[in-house]
């Protein structure tokens, strides 16, 4: 096991251990770049994963990961050459560097100079304590305890799961310029699962937290709020129906509906798409897309957040990005590629799951701009329409536009007034459409504290998002009657 | 870490380790393997990634305490404080003796390697320049097919992956297998819409895939076919599921199958085995044997030996998919966990000839978001499609949803098309089904 870190990480501290120093990352850089190249970086992780699990009473798994590699990447124009490795021995970071470079046969690029340069980072999730200084013996009884909580909450509540996870992330990127930069990424995610029946009927619901925070994330609030939601969300399974079907009116409330903004919009908005023409937002930069009251920002730097971080995963610089500003699109999510493209910065939105992946344009916290309406003036400014609560994933197409979500939790709204419960209901929509719809915009943002996990091209990474309560004034709801 | 046996040595080495360390049980599986993907766009390579990976899973069981763990460090002293720590982990949990090891009389091959032929030779000679011409073969058939084209690009994917198990109950297995994979994407210019769609296909054998002129014909086809999409009136219709479509619906049953939501009493299947959950005409295989099969293995996740099992037969569910573990804690034989290839045996009737009998229906092509509840069987998905009046395509649909229950669904199945999809390890020929809700405008 790796030496107890201090919580301030130097470039090349963690990765000395394994036995990663300046001298190989000249060499594996000069290998990588022999045939010349626009750009090029190392990127070495180490992540050691730990979670426990409880199941019909019992603390009874343990699952413990660790994953070690380092990818070569070789840029030349927007044609990339990748390679990784398990391996951090010299002689296979060497061969990863000379099968990442055959990208750059014949291209006529140089190589580039190599200038070392650390460089400082903010820190948008300081933390006391890494996860791998936290004993399972301090986790064990915090999971038995949101157990017997739940089943305190509510005779109904049959049975409970619980799973406690956290992961200790260190990167070092070293650029063929010369920069080098580490960070520490923390992340933790806990979930309660509740099984409540009444009578014949059963159900199930969960809710979840998760933060780049230590243990001090989980306040007594927290996990109260952890252990309350999932029995609520069990207990209103077991009597909700399914809503109408066809276009009505929808509000979307605070908080994990930003995964409207993330499909409708946010995809669309990584430059990947847009450099290729492919996305329906590629010929809009400075045009109006949505109403004036709408501002759609995709920010890294929440501090604690899922979705932030103190640089991104190709060594950029990050940043709160306004995509929309009052109803204009403002810019696009740029990576070294695409912004070479446009001839703009970086937004330092360039990210990888892994060692194992090249670097995509990806989203990092997105969610829209408090606006002026109280909620309660948006619920009862509809007629008949749908309350969307709480949500289970989402999905769009980047051309065709049409993106969906599936609302897990929702209530009718009769004559202004939230009323029967719902579940399990899909939502789709045309993103530009949905957009030029939203009427209300509430004075409520709230920041989903869940651990949302956006997919790309295979590469799974860690996300953010939020909304205020906002008016959708048409939608199809995949309603069953 | 260059051989099988290598491989082998490590595993035992691996478990010889853990015992030392107190461990009663362990299984440990070491995995190598190779890949490299070349994706092509405007006349040149956009992506090259290749690699070779290697990882060690082991699992222990001490005092009837679990831990399961995995690493991607294999230095020698790395790996040993690992394994301290897999073994020490279970110190805190309680236990859990439903984990323990299946009997070994249960384990072992279901089928010879040389049944599965999972392991193409050519593989081993596909050089660069071979995935070079292939992927370039590809993407020069798309460009220019038409003259509203965006962007176009070209996919070609192949590896290979050894792994070898050993455990503590005697079990001792290699498996090797190579894959294969081809296809690409068109994005249309249409007014304020941009129409993608792809076409991918896997196989276990290079020369299984389709011609580079087959794939860029259907990624046409498919793109075409989005043109001019908008949502139909909502309202109930007769449901045809495309072929290559069909997985997703199957796959519903996948959750309330599982031995996990029989325990938790959370699948709306509980209690039905023997009663009818779909239409006569509707029969489930689970079949890990189909030679060059995507879904085909030689044991399943416990290492029991691989068999063919009916799930449905005629509409009557006939077995759930338990795993050793939850065989256990149910009190029930253990059938297999997961799933391998899913079969739907085709029918007798070409799928036009059904098709041209059916006034008016929509024709699912795909799928965008959506999910469903295993408790209850409802499911809700987004949908792409054609609407079809006696099999001739009269309309593209998009922003439309199908909602309906898994418990339900089945039993308005009304015909089987003759038309399997073998490109993946679900192989369905196209379903029709009754009266299914649709909601649009």
């Amino acid at each position: 096991m790796p030496a107890t870190p201090s919580p301030v990480v130097r470039p090349l501290d963690w990765f000395g251990q394994f036995g990663v120093d300046r001298d190989a990352i000249r060499r594996v850089l000069s290998e990588a770049t022999a045939h010349g190249a626009d750009d090029a970086d190392l990127y070495f992780e180490h992540t050691e994963s730990t979670s426990v699990g409880l199941s019909d009473g019992a603390v009874n798994r343990a699952h413990t990961t660790v994953d070690l590699g380092v990818g070569v990447r070789v840029v030349i124009g927007d044609q990339v050459g990748y390679a990784y490795t398990e391996d951090l021995s010299l002689e296979s970071m060497l061969r990863a560097a000379r099968t990442a470079s055959a990208i750059a046969r014949d291209s006529g690029a140089k190589q580039p100079q190599f200038v070392e340069a650390a460089r400082d980072l903010p820190d948008f999730y300081p933390v006391d304590r890494h996860w791998s200084e936290v004993d399972l013996s301090v986790r064990v009884p915090m999971v038995r305890d949101w157990e017997a909580r739940a089943f305190a909450q509510d005779d109904r509540v049959r049975k409970v799961r619980v799973n406690l996870g956290d992961a200790d992330k260190h990167v070092l990127l070293a650029r063929a310029d010369g920069t080098i930069v580490a960070d520490y990424r923390p992340m933790t995610r806990a979930v309660v699962g509740v099984t409540a029946a009444d009578g014949d009927l059963r159900e199930s619901g969960s809710y979840n937290v998760a933060s780049r925070g230590d243990l001090s994330y989980y306040t007594a609030d927290r996990q109260e709020r952890l252990v309350t939601r999932s029995v609520e969300r069990a207990l209103r399974a077991i009597h909700a129906g399914s809503p109408p079907a066809g276009e009505m009116p929808v509000v979307l409330a605070a908080g994990s509906s930003g995964i409207l903004l993330h499909e409708a919009i946010g995809h669309g908005m990584e430059a990947d798409f847009n450099r290729k023409g492919t996305s329906i937002y590629a010929d809009k930069l400075g045009k109006r897309i949505a109403p004036p009251q709408v501002t759609i920002v995709d920010d890294a730097t929440l501090p604690g957040a899922r979705g932030s971080l103190n640089v991104d995963d190709e060594g950029s610089a990050t940043e709160k990005t306004v995509l929309v500003e009052d109803g204009v699109l403002r810019s696009y999510l740029h990576d070294r590629i695409s912004a070479r493209h446009y001839g703009v910065d970086s937004t330092g939105s360039g990210r990888r799951e892994s060692f194992r992946h090249t670097v995509l344009p990806r989203m990092r916290a997105t969610y829209m701009e408090p606006g002026p309406h109280d909620p309660s003036e948006i619920i009862g400014s509809v007629k008949k329409g749908l309350y969307c609560e709480v949500f289970a994933n989402g999905a769009v197409q980047i051309g065709a536009g049409d993106f969906s979500f599936y609302v897990r939790h929702g209530r009718l709204i009769e004559d202004g007034k939230l009323t029967e419960p719902v579940k399990d209901v899909n939502l789709i929509g045309f993103g530009p459409k949905v957009l030029e719809a939203i009427e209300m915009v509430g004075n409520d943002l709230e920041i989903d504290e869940g651990g949302w996990t956006c997919g790309k091209d295979g590469q799974g990474v860690p996300v953010s998002q939020g909304m205020p309560t906002v008016k959708v004034g048409s939608l199809s709801v995949g309603g069953g009657r | 870490m260059q051989t099988p046996e290598q491989m082998l040595e490590l595993a035992h080495q691996v478990v010889g380790r853990a015992k030392e360390l107190g461990a009663d049980e362990v299984a440990a599986m070491v995995s190598r393997g190779s890949h490299v993907t070349v994706q092509r766009r405007g006349g040149k390579v956009e992506t090259a990634t290749e690699a070779t990976t290697r990882g060690l899973v082991v699992s222990v069981l001490r005092g009837d305490c679990y831990s399961s763990n995995s690493t991607s460090d294999l230095r020698p002293d790395a790996l040993d404080s690992f394994l301290k720590r897999c073994v020490g982990a279970t110190e805190y949990l309680e236990p859990d003796p439903y984990r323990r090891q299946p009997d070994i009389e249960l384990c072992g091959r279901g089928v010879s390697v040389e049944q599965l032929d999972q392991d193409d030779p050519a593989w081993a000679e596909h050089t660069a320049e071979a995935r070079a011409v292939q992927a370039e073969a590809i993407e020069s058939r798309l460009v220019g097919r038409r003259s509203d084209i965006i962007s176009c690009s070209s996919y070609v994917a192949d590896g290979r992956s050894e792994s070898v198990q050993v455990m503590s109950n005697g079990f001792v297995g290699v498996d090797a297998g190579a894959w294969f994979a081809a296809g690409g994407d068109m994005t249309l210019e249409e007014g304020d819409r941009r129409p993608e769609s792809g076409a991918y296909y896997g196989a276990r054998y290079l020369s299984d895939l389709p011609t580079p002129d087959a794939i860029a014909d259907e990624i046409e086809r498919r793109v075409a076919e989005r043109l001019g999409s908008k949502a139909a009136p909502s309202g109930t219709y007769p449901m045809v599921l495309a072929n290559r479509s069909a997985g997703r619906i199957l796959g519903v049953l996948g959750g309330p199958l599982s031995g996990s939501s029989l325990h938790e009493h959370l699948s709306c299947l509980e209690g039905k085995l023997g009663e009818r959950i779909g239409s006569s005409v509707f029969t489930l295989v689970d079949d890990p044997t189909i030679p060059r099969g995507l879904g085909s293995r030689p044991w399943d996740g416990d290492t029991l030996r691989a068999k063919p099992r009916t799930i449905v037969q005629n509409g009557v569910l006939e077995q759930y998919n338990i795993n050793v573990y939850y065989g256990r804690k149910l009190g029930v034989e253990p059938t297999s966990g997961g799933r391998s290839n899913w079969v739907v045996p085709p029918g007798d009737v070409p799928t036009a000839e059904l098709l041209a009998g059916l006034p008016k229906a929509i024709l699912v092509t795909g799928f965008l978001g959506g999910n469903s509840n295993g408790s209850t069987g409802d499911f809700s998905f987004g949908i792409r499609g054609l609407l079809l009046e006696h099999g001739q395509v009269v309309g593209s649909l998009s922003e439309m949803n199908v909602t309906g229950s898994i418990t339900d669904i089945f039993q308005r199945l009304v015909a089987v098309g003759d038309d399997p999809w073998p490109w993946s390890s679900v192989r369905s020929p196209t379903l029709i089904f009754d009266d299914v809700q649709f909601s649009g405008t």
